[in-house]
């Protein structure tokens, strides 16, 4: 049970990035990206077919994928940046899900219905250790998630608070017009966002515990458990979206060990969201402000 | 400036012309459903010739069955997604729900008291499921805004999907089939699938019948509502979550019966059409075709099938069609249209011209205004507000505000910019629950209440800005205002008193000035106790004001509804005002008859400022 919980450590970091980009998507763009998995994989599918066909490095291959992943985001970036500037965040997302379809159905075809999972690119352990008869292992791709989480983390922070392009950033969330009546290139900052949100996700994937299985719809539904984790910080903190994502990680490794619920353990991320959109609605909330 | 000038003069122009954008009643070939009506005709003929001809194949009625299940889901999303404006991704998720049950109850003979019957008890029974599982994921998501429901949602589908998959449907896993209704034959031959076809026919149309007759009640006209604004909606008494969740509710009950009717068909559940990958596609098909119109749903039903027929005949990846769809998705998405939409608007573009010219030959009668005196009112205390505050951080909006509004009256509340008028009215109707003092109507205590419960209870208001749903028509709109409690001759009276549009006339076709006259009518017919109007002439011209003038001194006469009016003009004000209340930085500065307060000399400085006093 203790090895089961402490592995789902690294799929919690996991789950935590995606919601860690989730809620800064949301908040710089005003987007809940559903596309966000799908479009990592697409960049991770066209990078491994390279690896088949072309026979290239694995590392070059990661870098056409980030390429590719940043790329995709970008456009479905600009689309909404271009045609919804002004629209409500459950319009500007609900694109998001019609480009979700057709990147799951475009790698169905491209990529065919059968295909070999992703291979993290560190596959060995930097360390182990044994509490009470039970040898638990500490992966190369958690250390790697771990430090990417913190810098994603620290360097956002940072950039939003201390820097000049941190206020243009933070001023087009917040009142895109106004941003733009003084002089903020609202559009390239909002596409800017997305391409570095799509190569992140594609770093992200990269690293990808893997233990997560990975069909073109699971796949890319892993941003269910990304979403869970950012609504553990109501998509506004994303501190709380990587604490958010180490739960749901933890306890899906914890009930994955009792024979009974093992099926169930996805379930998990569903009570949690459950939970936490209860918690989220203490307050009333109205569409608008007055 | 100019452009202000230029919205009056639009206005004025308009005002001019009464009736000018008026409609009659839309004949039957261009009432919206007329498409559906003549699909769902063609379709039972077709399949009766079928039946008679023994043509089609076994085939055939398998696919014509799968059109009309889809319709149905379609039809359940369109009220979630389409009316309601929200995103839900578990569609083939409460099917599966609804399957689940039926094929279970048949399977083992669980409740089959009604005979040839049972199997729609069966039907029933999945649909309460489905419905209790849109309540479960619904309730939560729906208080809040924003992509809530769509997180939840898709969660579902997912979770769902593997439960479904691991447990399994119970006739597969046994290797068994369940029964058909009315002993129609369990074989896949095409007179048995042909029966089954024309059941789930009817079952199929009586369901798009019950959706459209929801979505032109008053419970369609709030989910419109809903998806222009909530505030809207809560002040005219309805109450959002219970809106939003009813029509959640309606789509899940859709996505249950659908689930039946596949069990119907197939009599074994299959778990692979139920995922969530298939949920996706339908929402995505959903707004492509916009399938809250009936039609559109049939359409979206005939693509759904229609598209992976030709695809498996040409030997191409099924997965074709749904990139299709996804461009088609991401289209329709990004430009906030659909196929439906700019079917009827093209339709409606070539119908306009004529229908103008046909109306303009019936002017409207001009409404004499008859001149009465500034209403005096019974003297009763209506609406009494004690010592009202409303604290936004550090800053103090209202502070020991006390207003008391006499029944029959019309009384101005007067201010300068910021002063805190519409924060009172936002305090009075609930808006801002957490202020202090208290609010009375008629001896009923309101303050802490809700909104909805506030405008249900006899105090209504208007906005300040548009918050008239361009999706529905002025008498639509008029009807879920009142709560439907008006009746057709009342709604036209108070529409020709305010000189607004006809009954049948879109929302979508009239301007912002013209739409809040029609707010102010609305909420008159609504004959609560106290209307608060907020700046109802904005955008109106001086001689309008006027007409405006006349008419809302015969409102507490003519229609029992008491006024409290927020306006900046007060040549409008001196004109229906008997009792005038002047705010100023959140506190009253004067409060009593036109006269004195309107010669207060500290009403005046707050007014024009220290110099020009000088």
């Amino acid at each position: 049970m203790l090895l089961n919980t402490f592995a789902g450590l690294t799929p919690g970091v996991f789950y935590g990035i995606i919601g860690i980009l989730l809620t800064l998507m949301a908040q710089l763009t005003r987007t809940v990206n559903f596309s966000q998995m799908g479009v990592g994989m697409f960049g991770g599918y066209v990078g491994m077919t390279m690896i088949q066909k072309l026979k290239i490095d694995m590392w070059l291959a990661a870098l056409v994928g980030l390429v590719i992943a940043a790329v995709l985001s970008g456009i479905i970036g600009w689309i909404i940046a271009t045609w919804l500037p002004n629209a409500q965040i459950a319009t500007r997302s609900a694109v998001t899900v019609a480009a979700l379809l057709l990147i799951v159905a475009t790698s169905s075809v491209l990529f065919g219905a059968n295909h070999s999972n992703f291979k993290p690119l560190l596959q060995n352990n930097v360390a182990e250790f044994n509490v009470g008869d039970v040898k638990l292992f500490v992966s190369q791709n958690f250390v790697v998630l771990l430090v990417l989480a913190l810098v994603i983390l620290i360097g956002s922070s940072l950039l939003l608070k201390r820097t000049m392009f941190g206020v243009r950033l933070r001023a087009i969330s917040d009142r895109q017009a106004a941003a733009e009546l003084i002089g903020v290139n609202v559009k390239v900052l909002n596409v800017g966002v997305w391409v570095v949100s799509g190569a992140l996700i594609s770093i992200t994937i990269s690293f990808m515990p893997a233990s997560i299985s990975n069909d073109y719809i699971s796949f890319s539904l892993l941003v269910i458990a990304g979403s869970a984790a950012a609504l553990v910080g109501a998509f506004k903190n994303p501190w709380l979206a990587l604490l958010g994502g180490v739960l749901i990680g933890v306890l899906q490794g914890f009930v994955s060990a009792l024979p009974a619920l093992a099926a169930y353990k996805e379930w998990v991320t569903f009570i949690l969201i459950l939970v936490f959109l209860l918690w989220n609605q203490r307050k009333e909330v109205w569409d608008v402000a007055r | 400036m100019s452009l202000a000038n230029s919205t009056k003069k639009k206005a004025a122009a308009q005002s001019s012309q009464p009736g000018a954008r008026s409609f009659v009643k839309p004949s039957f070939i261009h009432s919206p459903w007329a498409p559906a009506i003549l699909g769902v005709a063609f379709v039972i003929v077709a399949i009766l010739v079928g039946l008679l001809l023994g043509t089609v194949t076994d085939f055939g009625y398998t696919r014509m069955a799968q059109i009309l299940i889809m319709m149905v889901l379609l039809l359940g999303l369109g009220v979630v997604t389409g009316t309601a404006g929200m995103i839900a991704l578990c569609q083939l998720s409460f099917a599966a729900a609804g399957a689940l049950v039926v094929e279970y109850m048949a399977l083992y003979h669980i409740g089959d008291y009604f005979g040839q019957w049972s199997f729609f008890f069966y039907m029933i029974c999945g649909t309460l499921v489905a419905m209790v599982m849109g309540l479960i994921v619904g309730l939560p998501a729906l208080r809040l805004r924003g992509v809530n429901l769509a997180v939840v949602t898709l969660s579902l589908a997912f979770v769902f999907d593997i439960t479904i998959v691991g447990i399994g449907f119970p006739a597969q896993k046994t290797g068994k089939f369940i029964d058909r209704p009315f002993g129609i034959a369990g074989s896949n031959d095409a007179s048995a699938l042909g029966a089954t076809a024309l059941v789930i026919l009817v079952i199929a149309a009586a369901i798009a019948v019950g959706v459209v007759y929801l979505q032109r009640s008053r419970w369609g006209s709030s989910w419109k509502m809903v998806a222009f604004s909530e505030r809207g909606t809560a002040s005219a008494g309805m109450n959002v979550q219970v809106a939003k969740l009813s029509a959640f509710i309606v789509s899940a009950a859709a996505g249950g019966l659908a689930g039946g009717l596949f069990e119907m068909i197939f009599r074994q559940g299959v778990t692979t059409i139920y995922g969530p990958y298939a949920s996706l596609v339908i929402y995505v098909l959903s707004a492509v075709v916009g399938s809250y119109l009936v039609d559109m749903a049939f359409f979206g039903g005939i693509l759904s099938v229609i598209i992976p027929f030709i695809l498996t005949r040409l030997s191409w990846p099924l997965y074709i069609g749904d990139m299709l769809f996804g461009v088609l998705g991401i289209q329709a998405l990004t430009t906030g249209s659909n196929l439906g939409e700019d079917i009827r608007r093209g339709i409606r573009k070539r119908g306009r011209a004529a229908k103008l010219e046909a109306i303009a030959d019936v002017p409207r009668e001009a409404i004499k205004i008859a001149t009465v005196p500034i209403p005096k009112g019974t003297g009763k205390p209506l609406l009494v507000v004690k010592d009202l505050g409303v604290q936004f951080g550090a800053v103090s909006a209202n502070a020991n505000v006390n207003v008391t509004v006499s029944e029959g009256t019309i009384l101005g509340l007067i201010g300068p910019n910021g002063a805190g008028k519409s924060t009172f009215i936002d305090a009075v109707t609930g808006f801002l629950p957490h202020h202090t003092g208290s609010v009375e109507i008629d001896g009923l205590a309101i303050d802490k209440k809700s909104p909805s419960f506030i405008a249900r209870n006899g105090v209504r208001r208007t906005y300040q800005q548009d918050r008239v749903p361009s999706t529905l028509t002025v008498g639509a709109y008029v009807r879920f205002v009142t709560g439907g409690k008006a009746t057709r001759a009342e709604i036209d009276e108070v529409l020709d008193f305010f000189e607004c549009p006809t009954y049948y006339s879109p929302l979508s076709l009239v301007d912002v000035g013209t739409k809040r006259l029609i707010e102010v009518a609305a909420g008159v017919a609504a004959k609560p106790k106290v209307l608060l109007l907020d700046e109802p002439a904005a955008g109106l011209d001086h001689e309008q004001h006027i007409a405006f003038g006349e008419r809302l001194r015969q409102v507490p006469t003519k229609y029992g509804v008491t006024l409290l009016i927020i306006e900046h003009d007060l040549d409008l004000v001196r004109s229906v005002c008997s009792e005038i209340t002047v705010l100023n930085f959140g506190e009253v500065l004067a409060s009593g008859s036109q006269e004195a307060v309107l010669s207060n000399p500290e009403v005046l400085k707050a007014y024009m400022g220290e110099t020009e006093m000088l």
